[in-house]
This record gives structure tokens, C-alpha cells and sequence, in this order.
């Protein structure tokens, strides 16, 4: 399992984002790809049902419940190419609070302006955004502003057009390409101009607080987390 | 404070003068009159108002609102509706419509592209293309209350499109499928989500300058007697991502008279918005309308 560098955690700290290439690769991505595809296939007409009721979002397609869909998702969880930066950042003290495997398709707007997750209230809260097929620049690849992320850095200001947000930075990357980021920081998915849904993965981490996660939250996959490392990943139990 | 009231409805009892589709909310013998109207205005120091057509989408339906525009020239401004089988060369009922410049746009539920958004996008294939080409091409306004399946397909029109202008009805809220129905004072309800899932495919819309949103039909919304305090969040949503200068107040007249009443109704915004300064809040309730919609001085 990759750790940080000391230059990669002066980056995290400085900036509250960290881009890992290659963070998946080789058999794995292709698992990944081909479950995601899948998966995807599998939900789509749900969501479809949902969306002529306003009940779902058409903007962006999360598939439900994907732990329960297959054990690809939930190796994602703690797998070796960002759970040691993620256990490092946190103290290895680190839970998980939700996946979200998810279609962005082409729109010539963004589903999400720019904006913050959370509060510096909450507990240290981080996202891992991986690439499960190649996103450029304009194909809705992720928009972080480095160093947002501090207490000091104010309001998220509201800025048209999307691209004009001072000091930003976008990341476009390969497949198997993460995202790696601190969710007190602005950031958005930038416009997909191309004639290609975006394809990728976010995993919604924070530190550990009493409470913030039920031990019945991910209790139907409970059979797949047999280490104690995983029980408390999941929040399986009392702490 | 002049105030424009920028969505509402008036119609009169069926006749060979004004003739009209009839239901259940509009039978043959009800009447929601301009004069009616003009009266509880005054009442409560409204000046102007755009009359949105209802009763049918034949140039015939039409009498009555174009009648009570010559009638109130200074007063109103009109948007028309266009029937479903003109939709692919819809050019000469628009033009008819408009053609003494008091109708000043059109209103539509639907875009008409794939439900599915993953789909190819090509706007000239959408049923509402024509519309929005003509309404480009003749500077008419496009009054949008879009169904939530077509939704996403919204943003695709307004980047082929952007010199139109077009104002979404109802605090942007796209009804669902199945959602619509009728409360027991006869009046529209739409079962939602607050905030709109929708709102993923419509907040962006702000960054398009010539997009503007109806806080109105509250009631139609809200899970809550006035004054909607469920609704408040999603009024600051609004207000934040568009500014108070893309925002105009309404009433939907005449569903309101009797609940919670016109007078409530006035008073909405500063229920829902109490932090607005007074330049906001006087263009929230007349000047986004005036200079869009490009009303008159009242005293002309």
C-alpha cells in the first residue's frame, strides 16, 4: 500500500488536493471498467423512470447501492492506490461515509457550480475521484481551486461563467487516473463538451467522530469485511 | 414602489365572443375578469401584469386576453400558447399572435428531445425547435414550465439559443410525470422534492444572461400553508445563483384569491427573502420585468 511522500503531503496540505496517476491499473481497472459498464446497464432504466417523475436527477446517474451489487466496489473502499494517502491524512483513524459510481453525461452546463462539502466543523472530510475511462480537459474532469480548503479562504463566490473562478485548476486524466481532495475546498465538475458521458467513481470518505456513521449504514455487506481494518472502515461496530 | 405582478390568468365566462376551453377549474360560467384583477391590484398597489393565456392554444382561445390588451394597454403585456399539431411550423400563429406587439411570447411545457440524457443531442431535432428558432428570430420571449423529463435538454436549447429570453415559471420547478393533481380548493398541486431534482440540470442556467425565474406558485409547491417557510431554502438557493436583477415576482392570479389571499401573496417575497435590500427586493417585484419584458411606464 503507497504512503505519501513528504512532498506529496506538504502538496495536501498547501494545496488540499492531490492527483494520482495510475492510481488503478491493469486488471483491476479493466474488472472495474467492465462491472461499471455493467452495473450501469443493469440501473439504467430505473433511472430513466425516475427522472419523467422528477424523482431522480437527470444531470448526473449514481447506480444504487453499488456495495451490494458487486465486491469490485467495495475492494474499491480500501484499495492500495489512495487508502494509505487517505489513512495518513487521517490520522488512521478513517470511515467511510458513502460511494457514488457515477454517469455525468454531456451537457453544455455543469450539474454543480462551484462549492465546498462541508463546514470546518466537520471532521476532516475527503473525496477520492477516480477515472474509469480517459476525461479531458473539456469532458467534465474535475475543478479544484488549490488552497481553498483553509479556514481562512472565505465565501465560495459565485462566478459565470464556470471557468472564470480565479485560481482554479482542472484535472483531466487516464482511466484508472484519481483524484484525491480535501472536500472543505471549492470545486465542481467542469463543462462535458464532448460528445462523451464522463465515467468515474467518487468515494466520500472523513475521519472518524462517535456517531457520525450507524453500524447498521453498511450492515448487508458486513460478510465482506472480515478484518478488523474493514469493520472499522465500514462502522461496523460500537466504538 | 411600482410592482409588476409577471404571471397570472384571466378568462371569461364562455361565449361566442370569447370562446374557451371549459374543465373542471374553468367551467362555461366562471369568470376571472381583468377588471376583477385590475380591482384587487389596486387593493394592493400592483401597477402592472403579464397575462398568461388559458383556455386553449387557437388563435380563437385567445380572444379574451388579446382583448383585455387593447382594452389595458399600458397595463398588461400577454404570452400566448401555440397548439401541439403547429409545433413543426408553428411561424404564422406566433406572428399572428404577436403581431400588434402585446403578446410578447410564448409558453411551453415540453422541449421535446430523448428522455434519456445520455443520449445525442442535436437541438433541430427537438419537437420545440421551430419555437425557439422564431422566437430568436423575432425577439419573443419563451415562458418556460417544462415538464421533468425534458429538463436536461433545456440547457442544450438556451446555448443554441442564448440572445432569447426566457423565463422559467414557478421557482424553475419541473413537474414529474404522475406528480400533478388538483387540491381541494381547485387548484394546481404538484407533488416535488424541495429542493427540485431537477435543480442539477437548471441552476447552471444562470451563467446564460438571459435567464431569468418566476418566484411564484408557492402554493402549488409547498407542503405548508402560507407563507411557505418550506420553500424558503430553495428561494435563497435562487436568489444566489441568479441575483435579484433575473428574478420576478408573481402571483398566479387567480388561483390564490382565496387562498392564502392577493394580499398574501405581495408579501411572499419578503416572508421567504427578509434579507433582501431595497434595491433587490424592487427588482424582484418590478424591475426584472419591466426591463425584460419591456413594460411601459405605467403612466404612459
Amino acid at each position: 500500500m503507497r504512503r505519501p511522500t513528504d512532498a506529496e503531503r506538504q502538496e495536501w496540505e498547501a494545496n488540499g488536493v492531490l492527483f494520482l496517476q495510475n492510481a488503478i491499473e491493469g486488471e483491476d481497472l479493466s474488472r472495474l471498467q467492465a462491472t461499471f459498464d455493467r452495473c450501469t446497464a443493469e440501473a439504467r432504466r430505473e433511472w430513466l423512470e425516475g427522472i419523467a417523475k422528477g424523482t431522480r436527477p437527470a444531470a448526473h446517474f449514481d447506480i444504487p447501492k453499488p456495495l451490494e451489487k458487486d465486491d469490485v466496489f467495495i475492494d474499491l473502499i480500501d484499495y492500495p492506490g489512495w487508502y494509505g494517502f487517505l489513512m495518513d491524512f487521517a490520522d488512521e483513524d478513517l470511515i467511510l461515509l458513502a460511494p457514488q459510481v457515477r454517469t455525468l453525461p454531456v451537457s453544455p452546463i455543469s450539474y454543480v457550480g462551484w462549492h465546498p462539502d462541508v463546514p470546518h466543523t466537520t471532521p476532516l472530510h475527503m473525496k477520492v475521484q477516480i477515472y474509469i475511462e480517459d476525461v479531458p480537459t473539456d469532458g467534465g474532469a474535475f475543478g479544484y481551486v488549490p488552497g481553498s480548503h483553509k479556514p481562512n479562504a472565505g465565501l465560495c463566490p459565485v462566478v459565470r461563467p464556470l471557468d472564470s473562478m480565479p485560481g482554479h485548476k482542472v484535472y483531466p486524466g487516464k482511466a484508472g487516473d484519481a483524484v484525491l481532495f480535501n472536500s472543505y475546498g471549492w470545486h465542481t465538475a467542469m463543462v462535458n463538451r464532448t460528445l462523451k458521458p464522463r465515467k468515474s467513481i467518487i468515494l466520500i470518505y472523513e475521519k472518524w467522530s462517535k456517531d457520525r456513521i450507524l453500524t447498521d449504514q453498511f450492515a448487508t455487506i458486513a460478510d465482506k469485511c472480515t478484518t478488523p481494518d474493514r469493520r472499522r472502515l465500514f462502522s461496523l461496530d460500537e466504538r | 414602489m411600482p410592482i409588476i405582478d409577471s404571471h397570472l390568468h384571466v378568462f371569461e365566462k364562455l361565449s361566442a365572443e370569447f370562446p374557451r376551453e371549459v374543465n373542471e377549474q374553468c367551467p362555461a360560467d366562471r369568470a376571472e375578469t381583468a377588471e376583477k384583477l385590475l380591482e384587487v391590484m389596486a387593493t394592493n398597489g400592483v401597477d402592472q401584469a403579464v397575462l398568461t393565456q388559458i383556455g386553449g392554444t387557437q388563435l380563437v382561445h385567445h380572444r379574451y386576453l388579446q382583448h383585455c390588451l387593447k382594452t389595458y394597454p399600458n397595463r398588461f403585456r400577454g404570452i400566448g400558447l401555440i397548439p401541439r399539431d403547429k409545433w413543426d411550423a408553428p411561424e404564422d400563429h406566433m406572428d399572428r399572435l404577436a403581431e400588434n406587439g402585446d403578446i410578447i411570447g410564448f409558453r411551453i411545457n415540453e422541449i421535446g428531445g430523448p428522455a434519456d440524457p445520455l443520449s445525442q443531442m442535436d437541438v433541430r431535432t427537438f419537437t420545440s425547435y421551430r419555437i425557439w428558432k422564431h422566437a430568436a428570430k423575432k425577439n419573443y420571449v419563451m415562458w418556460l414550465y417544462i415538464r421533468a423529463k425534458d429538463a436536461h435538454q433545456v440547457a442544450f436549447m438556451v446555448q443554441a439559443f442564448p440572445e432569447i429570453r426566457a423565463v422559467f415559471n414557478h421557482l424553475m420547478i419541473c413537474p414529474g410525470e404522475g406528480m400533478f393533481s388538483w387540491d381541494d380548493e381547485g387548484r394546481p398541486h404538484i407533488n416535488t422534492p424541495i429542493p427540485p431534482l431537477t435543480r442539477y440540470s437548471m441552476l447552471g442556467l444562470h451563467e446564460y444572461p438571459n435567464i431569468c425565474v418566476h418566484l411564484s406558485g408557492q402554493y402549488a409547491f409547498s407542503q405548508e400553508a402560507w407563507p411557505y417557510c418550506d420553500l424558503e431554502g430553495w428561494h435563497k438557493t435562487l436568489l444566489s445563483k441568479f441575483g435579484a436583477d433575473k428574478l420576478m415576482w408573481a402571483t398566479d392570479f387567480p388561483w390564490i384569491l382565496e387562498d392564502p389571499g392577493y394580499d398574501k401573496l405581495v408579501q411572499v417575497i419578503d416572508e421567504l427573502l427578509p434579507d433582501l435590500n431595497a434595491q433587490q427586493k424592487a427588482e424582484i417585484m418590478e424591475g426584472t420585468a419591466k426591463r425584460v419584458l419591456g413594460f411601459p411606464d405605467v403612466a404612459d
